[in-house]
C-alpha cells in the first residue's frame, strides 16, 4: 500500500478530539459503526459472505479442492486462508504481488480460526493418506475505509459456516453436505488515535493513529489469537480494558453470525 | 469455442436450456456507487454474473515514465476473484485476464477525452465476483457506468455484448452452457448513440448470414442494456 503523505494536521485534530473523548465522526470511543452481514452472496462459490462496516466493505469466498495430506498427519484435511487487496479497495492500494499488510491481515484472520478449533480437520480426511478436503478462504475487499481486519474475520468465519462440500461435483455422494463448523471465533480490533484505544478505527483514524491490537476470542472467550501491528507501545491497564470491551463485543457479533445463519 | 455439437441447448421451438428466446438477454440490474470509498463505481448482474468496477481519478501519474504529456493515461485492471469460479483461480494475473484489461483499455480510450487531462492517470478496476459467461462484456459495461458515474467526460458509453451460436442456431448473450459447448461467440462493444464499434473478438465458426444475425442481435441488445446503465446513473447512489 502507498503511504499516502503522513497528515500532521489530521493527528493534531484527532489528539484534540481525544481529550474531550469525542471522535471525528461523532462516535463514542468503544462504538462501532453499522455492520451488516448478509451470507450466500455469491453463487460459483461453496460457501460466502458479504460484510460491510461504514464505508469498508469486503467479500469471503469458500472453494475446496482435492489435497494429499501431509505425511505426518495423513487422516487430517487443511485450511487455507488468503487475503487480497486489489486496487479496486482504494486509491492506496497498488497493483503486483501481495503487499506486507494483505499478508499480514490474511495471516491473522487464519490464525483465529484455525486456533479455535472450530474447524474438524479429521473430519475432512477421504483416504487416509491419500485425499483429503483442503478449505481455501478467500478474503477480498472491494472498499477500505479502515478495520479490515475485523471485516474480513467476521465475513470469513459466516462464509465458511455457509460452506457446503461439493459431492456431487467431485463425484463422491449424491447430496453436498455442510462443512462442519463447530464454533464462531470472532476478532474485535483496536487502534490508538490521539493516546487512547479505539474500536473500529476507520481510514481517517487509522491514517492518523498509531499502533492497533487484534483479539481474537472464541465461544467461550478463549483467546485464540492476538496481533499488536505498527509502532507504539501499550501498557497493561490499557490491554486489560481493551479485553474486556472485545469479550462483550463479540458476544453480539456472535449473535450476528448466528442470526445471519438462520436467516440463510 | 468447444464445438461439441451434440449437447442439445436449443429444442425445436427455439427455447434455450435457461428458457431464454434466442433473441433475449439474462436479466440485467445494475447500481452504482457501491464502492464508497472511490471516485465512481458500479456493480452489474448479468444473469449470474457479478462484476464491480471502480474509477479512481484523475490523479497524479504514476509511475513517471507512463506518464503523457498531451493526454491522461487510463490503466485499466480486469481481474477475477478467486472463489468467482467453479475451480477456484488462482489470484494474480494471468495472460488471460492481461489480454482483457488490454482490450478493454483499447475501447475505453477511444471514448473518454483524455486530452483534458494531460499529464494524470484515471484507474479503472474491474473486479468479477461471480462469473457465468460473458465477464469481458459485463466488466466493460460496468467500467463504462463507473466513468460516468466518477464524472468523467466521455463522448459515449460502451456496451458490450456477446452472441453467437449453439446447435447450428444463432443467440443472443451467451450462458454458460452455451459458451462452453456452442459454436462461436461474438462479443462486441457498442456505441449506443452512434451505433459505431470500439470493442470486437470473435472466435468460432459463422457464416455470414449467421455474422450478420449475431451482430443485429448485439446491436438490439446494446440499446436495451444501454437504458438500464443510463436508469442506474439517473436513479441515484445507492
Amino acid at each position: 500500500m502507498a503511504i499516502p503523505i503522513v497528515p500532521q494536521l489530521l493527528r493534531a485534530h484527532l489528539a484534540e478530539l481525544a481529550e474531550n473523548d469525542e471522535r471525528h465522526d461523532g462516535r463514542a470511543r468503544w462504538e462501532s459503526r453499522n455492520t451488516e452481514l448478509e451470507i450466500g452472496v455469491l453463487r460459483n462459490a461453496e460457501g460466502s459472505a458479504k460484510v460491510r462496516i461504514g464505508d469498508t466493505i469486503v467479500y469471503a469466498g469458500v472453494k475446496f479442492q482435492i489435497m494429499t495430506p501431509y505425511p505426518d498427519r495423513p487422516n487430517q484435511g487443511g485450511l487455507m486462508c488468503s487475503a487480497e487487496i486489489r486496487p479496486v479497495a482504494g486509491p492506496n492500494w497498488e497493483p503486483g504481488p501481495p503487499s506486507p499488510e494483505s499478508i499480514e491481515l490474511g495471516r491473522v484472520v487464519d490464525r483465529g480460526i484455525r486456533e479455535s478449533g472450530c474447524i474438524d480437520v479429521d473430519n475432512l480426511c477421504i483416504i487416509p493418506g491419500e485425499k483429503a478436503w483442503q478449505v481455501i478462504l478467500d478474503l477480498f475487499a472491494i472498499s477500505d475505509d479502515g478495520n479490515l481486519f475485523d471485516a474480513f474475520a467476521l465475513a470469513g468465519i459466516a462464509a465458511l459456516k455457509s460452506a457446503m462440500l461439493p459431492e456431487v461435483k467431485f463425484e463422491m455422494s449424491d447430496s453436498d453436505r455442510p462443512l462442519p463448523v463447530s464454533k464462531t471465533p470472532i476478532m474485535c480490533s483496536y487502534h490508538k488515535v490521539g493516546g487512547r484505544f479505539v474500536y473500529d478505527a476507520d481510514g481517517r483514524e487509522e491514517l492518523g493513529g498509531d499502533e492497533r491490537i487484534h483479539i481474537t476470542l472464541g465461544d467461550d472467550d478463549h483467546v485464540h489469537s492476538l496481533q499488536k501491528g505498527l509502532k507504539g507501545i501499550f501498557t497493561e491497564n490499557e490491554f486489560s480494558e481493551i479485553m474486556e470491551h472485545a469479550q462483550s463485543r463479540c458476544k453480539e457479533l456472535r449473535e450476528m453470525v448466528h442470526n445471519a445463519e438462520e436467516a440463510d | 469455442m468447444g464445438g461439441y455439437g451434440d449437447v442439445q441447448m436449443i429444442d425445436e421451438n427455439g427455447i434455450r436450456v435457461d428458457g431464454r428466446g434466442p433473441g433475449d438477454l439474462r436479466p440485467v440490474s445494475i447500481e452504482t456507487g457501491v464502492i464508497p470509498v472511490a471516485d465512481g463505481s458500479a456493480r452489474v448482474i448479468w444473469g449470474t454474473n457479478h462484476a464491480v468496477a471502480a474509477v479512481y481519478g484523475p490523479m497524479e501519474c504514476h509511475p513517471r515514465k507512463i506518464q503523457r504529456q498531451d493526454r491522461a493515461v487510463l490503466d485499466v485492471r480486469y481481474n477475477m476473484a478467486p472463489f468467482s469460479t467453479t475451480d477456484r483461480m488462482r489470484p494474480g494475473f494471468n495472460r488471460r485476464s492481461r489480454e482483457i484489461s488490454k482490450v478493454t483499455a483499447d475501447a475505453l480510450e477511444s471514448v473518454v477525452l483524455l486530452e483534458m487531462y494531460p499529464r494524470c492517470k484515471v484507474r479503472v478496476e474491474i473486479e468479477i465476483l461471480c462469473a457465468e459467461a460473458g465477464t469481458r462484456c459485463v466488466g466493460l459495461t460496468a467500467a463504462s457506468v463507473a466513468l460516468a458515474h466518477a464524472g468523467i467526460p466521455m463522448t459515449d458509453m460502451v456496451v458490450s455484448v456477446a452472441s453467437g451460436k449453439i446447435n447450428d442456431v444463432v443467440v443472443c448473450d451467451l450462458n454458460k452452457e452455451e459458451d462452453n459447448y456452442g459454436e462461436a461467440d461474438l462479443p462486441m462493444g457498442i456505441l449506443p448513440n452512434s451505433g459505431e464499434l470500439v470493442f470486437l473478438q470473435m472466435d468460432g465458426d459463422l457464416s455470414q448470414a449467421e455474422f450478420q444475425q449475431a451482430w443485429d442481435y448485439n446491436m438490439e441488445a446494446a440499446m436495451v442494456v444501454h437504458q438500464i446503465m443510463v436508469d442506474a446513473l439517473k436513479g441515484g447512489d445507492a
